[in-house]
């Protein structure tokens, strides 16, 4: 066990590992090392927030250029041309599965939340049977597990964490390609009860499209776009 | 430049809409050039670190979970630390940063722990209470992304005593910041 001054000395070389990261002093591979620790490390990942909001200050002393014209161009070719063939990138979407996974199953909420979809055959040619979706956010507010049964037309959640609980509004949001987000509700406030998905949107929840749940004003945004931070997000898979 | 709605639109940009990314590049993307131009002072490499910088806001922001007003230093962390790693993937550098910090030499005396005290919380005020080489040894840091080598050349001191100097200003630093906070 340490002592007390033992683990303020250890606090301490922490924040100074902190501000000489956020400064940028370290060598290459320290900065590896430091960024493998951020991912786990919650206190040291909170010193070098604050570090980072600090020193924002310094920020200032950057005047601002213009890039170059084509710039932005050239950036939405680099990420919309191959999204455009179909190749829609995974990886990053699933990194905040890290988390997700890190959640413990203990905390499982004994809330069903049940989407009743009512699925309609007709509207088009019937999807895999069932589709999952893990919808994680990184500051532990919320993680659902999404499940959607074609068959049955059911999309069910399980709310596998909840935390920093506001008089707020869960608003979940079907993104579908690079098309902006449609709202598909607001979900229940309880964790029980059922929501409808509009039926001129049934159709467009398959594979491949992406859930996102906002923290949204109590009721839902008053915009009909995502206003608040996006707490959970994740692709739709079979 | 209005940082109010920068939180908004990353919000929006982290549920794939185009349209917001390219408002967010609007906003702030002469302020992250420039960084980038600071940094790498090459304008061929800004424009590529700029791109790779922008294709990484795209991906991460759905890993932005911050109120909305710190959504501004959030981005331009971002932008310094693919600068800094650019940097320093030009000249590895033979690196023994474990050397001990023994971080009761570095802690601040009583008369220099009374001056922190008496300083305002914002960063300015507490590096004034520095030595004027310090602080902007710590300012220098930051703005350049210099490296503990190149601040120890540019200040013509030992590499170890450029360590001790911008370790113990940390502490300092943190303490004037805290107390003010």
């Amino acid at each position: 066990m340490s002592t007390p001054d033992q683990s303020k000395g250890d606090r301490s070389r922490d924040e100074v590992l902190a501000g000489e990261y956020v400064l940028g002093v370290l060598g290459g591979s320290e900065r590896r090392q430091v960024e493998a620790r951020l991912r786990h490390d919650r206190q040291f990942a909170a010193m070098v927030k604050r570090w980072e909001e600090n020193l924002t200050q310094f920020n200032d002393d950057y005047a601002e250029a213009t890039p170059p014209d084509q710039l932005l161009a050239k950036i939405e070719d680099r990420l919309f041309a191959s999204a455009a063939t179909g190749a829609v990138s995974k990886g990053n979407l699933w990194n905040s599965l890290l988390l997700w996974r890190g959640l413990s199953f203990a905390s499982i909420a004994a809330l069903g939340l049940v989407v009743g979809l009512d699925y309609a055959e007709r509207i088009r040619p019937k999807p895999q049977a069932m589709l999952t979706a893990e919808l994680a956010g990184e500051n532990e507010a919320i993680a659902l597990h999404a499940r959607y049964d074609g068959s049955s037309g059911r999309l069910s959640f399980t709310p596998v964490a909840t935390g920093g609980a506001e008089q707020r509004s869960l608003e979940l949001w079907l993104v579908e390609g690079e098309q902006g987000p449609i709202s598909l509700g607001v979900l229940p406030q309880t964790g029980q009860g059922e929501l409808d998905v509009p039926e001129n949107l049934r159709a467009r929840l398959t594979q491949g499209v992406v859930l996102a749940v906002s923290l949204e004003p109590f009721g839902g945004s008053p915009t009909g776009q995502a206003t608040g931070p996006v707490v959970a997000l994740g692709e739709v898979r079979p | 430049m209005e940082r109010d709605d920068i939180g908004g639109l990353l919000a929006r940009v982290a549920l794939k809409d185009r349209a917001a990314f390219s408002l967010l590049y609007g906003r702030i993307s002469a302020k992250l050039f420039a960084i980038c131009l600071r940094m790498l002072k090459d304008r061929g490499e800004a424009e590529e670190a700029l791109q790779d910088v922008f294709v990484k806001i795209w991906h991460k922001a759905g890993t932005y979970t911050g109120a909305g007003d710190d959504a501004y230093p959030w981005l331009c962390a971002i932008v310094r630390y693919h600068c800094i790693d650019r940097l320093r993937a030009r000249r590895p550098e033979g690196e023994d940063i474990e050397a001990a910090v023994d971080i009761a030499d570095l802690a601040p005396d009583p008369e220099e722990r009374a001056m922190l005290r008496s300083e305002g919380g914002r960063i300015d005020t507490c590096l004034e209470a520095l030595d004027p080489d310090r602080a902007l040894a710590v300012r220098q840091a930051y703005v350049e992304g210099l490296s503990y080598q190149e601040l120890a050349d540019h200040f013509a001191v030992p590499l170890n005593t450029m360590r001790t100097w911008l370790r113990r200003s940390l502490l300092k630093l943190r303490e004037c910041m805290d107390e003010h906070a």
